[in-house]
């Protein structure tokens, strides 16, 4: 075991020396999450703040259900209307003429139409500059005229049944105005989404993890071209625990720039990943997956050159397709393909963490990555060493 | 008087050594030992055998046949005790140029089990051995390559083998750091220690080593100490003819004299093996001119280890 440990502290102590692994797994990878959040980072927002509104609008005071659905326009909580009430005649006209985002044409006995079940058309004008604010207040409009078509309804149904005149009323009003018997309640579900700047955080760590990993194992292949690594073949050490070393020198690495990847993301980009217990065991989970695959690629290359070349690809493969940059989802067994990303998984995880998941709750994306490194070992250990041969 | 036999201890025990790679039989059936205090040479030109021998000896590759055993243990790649008496110095550097020479000699000292004042001793004393102790905190990248050659020297000595492996230490290395090399290597021989010494430097081999193998593609063509080499030759010594004209019909010409044994052409001229180089050559330079070759110079070499080599190989040890 102090053999094994010699190696991988000089193996720390030349990295670090070097500055390559600052470079790759650090300073890239930040630099990156910090221009892509710039170009991206505004979209998909949970809140949208939205502009104080005009509405002109013309009804009968004396209408009660006309009063009702400018009532409803005016009294909006999640944004400022003014409503400007003018002749009906001149509602176009001084839509267009003052700015207004919308116009409201409510006719003639609109109420007495609604609660006989008679036809009734309210008109919209849209302002010239139809903005985000106007799509709102139609669908408000929308909403109120639907509650009032039911009352509508109801008294054509009524009509049709012989009820009398003054029962329809009653039952036209009650339907319209009347608490709705079904009701729709907002919940939380079990989201796997993280925002799209905690995407980005996460996945530019996950893409950057297949760099810093291959600072260990692939680094065998470099010790085999500087012809150091003959000389630990001469030293009382087995070959396992040179082997050993430079896996423990990557895990450490991915693991430590992992960490500081999504601490640091969190903190620029005001990102939170949740329990730092299960972020913690998605972490050592993708780093394994990563680590095990260097194995394979160490068994694939002849030389050092070659390694970060197929590391490279690999890392951007793995990386955009797990969603690094930007969400991929796929159907059948595209599907089951990406669910088997060991960076997809980590990302997948760390939205359950954030959503609030636990423990159990992330065992599928940490099986995922589970399994994803004993294939890869067990290809390893299948594959003929390349370099070797060489 | 008394006659007092002390019986020195073989380090190492080679026996029927095989590695093949594919058709090829890179090292077949070689056999030696190394007693304590010996240095032993494996010389033959490039390609002969004398890596892949040593690969197997400092237990870096495993041999097809044959066994290795140093100080009674056997040697194979997994095997850790008998790696703790061994030093090697590979022939191509082993050193990691991001680090300082006294860091790549403490990672090493503590990879063979040093640790503590021990090992910081060995460090200093090996430094001053080597000559870098004003230089141990440099980067060793920024190091001359007869600087790193020293280092690489020095990490092999650092843990005091009981058998010292040397792998061709002396290729690419100027004038200076080689004899350097040379020397500390009989002064270890001196102090007891066992060395295994690869070269295909003929001078260095008749230079250092007690005894030598003289080894080519693959097989021990011949070994015992240098004078009992040179008697496989029947003492007989070389005449260099170096010209131009008729070298074929000259080399007829002279086979037919009687004090010519064997005669060569190695493109540059003529090498010929006679009983008394400085009697007959009168003889062979006037039969040289009559047969068409125009003479332009000529040396007689007396018997060495090149000799002996063109006579078991027939031809020239660095072909």
């Amino acid at each position: 075991m102090t053999g094994l440990w010699t190696m991988v502290a000089n193996d720390l102590r030349q990295r670090i020396r070097d500055k390559s692994v600052f470079i790759f797994s650090l300073i890239v990878p930040l630099a990156l999450m910090g221009v892509l959040s710039l170009v991206f980072g505004g979209l998909g927002e949970d809140t949208v703040e939205l502009q104080p509104a005009t509405v002109v609008a013309s009804a009968d005071d004396a209408d009660q259900l006309g009063a009702a659905l400018i009532g409803a326009v005016d009294s909006l909580e999640i944004m400022d209307v003014t409503v400007k009430r003018v002749p009906a005649a001149d509602v176009r006209n001084e839509t267009q003429a003052s700015g207004a985002d919308l116009g409201i044409i409510i006719p003639e006995g609109f109420s007495n139409a609604v609660l006989s079940g008679q036809a009734a058309s309210v008109q919209l004008v849209e302002g010239d500059g139809a903005s985000l604010e106007t799509g709102v207040l139609i669908s408000v409009v929308q909403g109120v005229v639907d509650q009032l078509a039911a009352g509508t309804v109801t008294a054509a149904a009524g009509g049709l049944s012989g009820l009398p005149h003054q029962d329809l009323a009653a039952l036209a009003q009650r339907a319209a105005a009347g608490p709705s018997l079904l009701t729709l309640t907002e919940g939380q579900a079990a989201a796997e989404q993280l925002s799209l700047r905690g995407t980005l955080v996460a996945g530019q760590a996950g893409l950057f993890l297949m760099f810093t990993v291959g600072f260990g194992v692939l680094g065998l292949l470099a010790e085999r071209e500087q012809g150091t690594l003959a000389r630990l073949r001469s030293m009382p050490v087995t070959g396992g625990a040179v082997i050993t070393a430079k896996a423990c020198t990557g895990f450490i690495l991915g693991v430590t720039a992992t960490t500081v990847l999504l601490s640091a993301g969190s903190q620029l980009f005001g990102v939170s990943f949740g329990s730092p217990l299960v972020v913690a065991a998605l972490i050592l989970s993708v780093v394994t997956a990563a680590t095990s695959l260097t194995f394979v690629v160490a068994r694939l290359v002849r030389t050092a050159e070659q390694a970060n070349v197929a590391q490279s690809i690999l890392a951007m493969v793995l990386g955009i397709a797990g969603g690094a940059f930007f969400p991929v989802q796929g159907t059948g067994f595209a599907a089951t393909l990406l669910d088997l990303n060991p960076i997809g998984a980590f990302i997948r995880g760390l939205g359950i963490s954030a959503g609030g998941g636990t423990l159990g709750d992330v065992t599928g994306p940490v099986a995922v990555m589970l399994a994803f490194a004993a294939a890869g070992l067990l290809l390893s250990r299948l594959l003929p060493d390349r370099g070797a041969q060489a | 008087m008394e006659v007092v036999q002390t019986q020195t201890k073989d380090v190492l025990d080679v026996s029927g050594l095989v590695r093949r790679y594919g058709d090829l039989t890179a090292v077949d059936g070689v056999s030696f030992h190394i007693r304590t205090g010996e240095t032993y040479g494996l010389l033959g030109p490039n390609g002969a055998g004398k890596t892949t021998i040593i690969s197997m000896v400092a237990g870096l590759i495993p041999a097809n046949g044959g066994t290795v055993r140093v100080a009674g243990r056997s040697m194979t790649p997994s095997e850790t005790e008998a790696k703790r008496i061994i030093g090697l110095v590979p022939q191509e550097l082993a050193i990691y140029p991001d680090l300082t020479a006294r860091e790549n000699l403490k990672f090493f000292g503590r990879l063979q089990g040093l640790s503590g004042r021990e090992l910081t001793q060995r460090t200093n004393e090996v430094l001053e051995l080597i000559g870098l102790s004003d230089r141990a905190g440099d980067l060793t990248k920024k190091y001359s390559g007869g600087m790193k050659r020293r280092l690489n020297i020095g990490i092999g000595l650092l843990h005091r083998p009981t058998l010292l492996i040397l792998d061709e230490p002396t290729v690419g290395v100027d004038p200076q750091s080689r004899n350097a090399i040379l020397e500390s290597v009989e002064r270890l021989s001196f102090e007891g220690m066992a060395v295994l010494y690869t070269t295909h430097y003929m001078e260095e081999a008749e230079r250092l080593c007690d005894r030598i193998a003289i080894i080519d593609e693959g097989r021990i063509q011949a070994e015992g100490t240098r004078d009992e080499l040179i008697t496989l030759t029947g003492g007989v010594d070389r005449i260099n003819l170096r010209g131009g004209g008729s070298t074929s019909r000259a080399a007829e010409a002279l086979r037919g004299l009687p004090a010519v044994q064997r005669v060569d052409n190695d493109g540059a001229g003529l090498i010929l093996t006679v009983s008394d180089g400085p009697t007959a050559l009168a003889g062979i330079v006037t039969g040289a001119g009559h047969a068409g070759m125009s003479v332009t110079s000529v040396e007689i070499v007396r018997p060495d280890l090149e000799s002996v080599f063109l006579h078991l190989t027939g031809k020239a040890l660095r072909d």
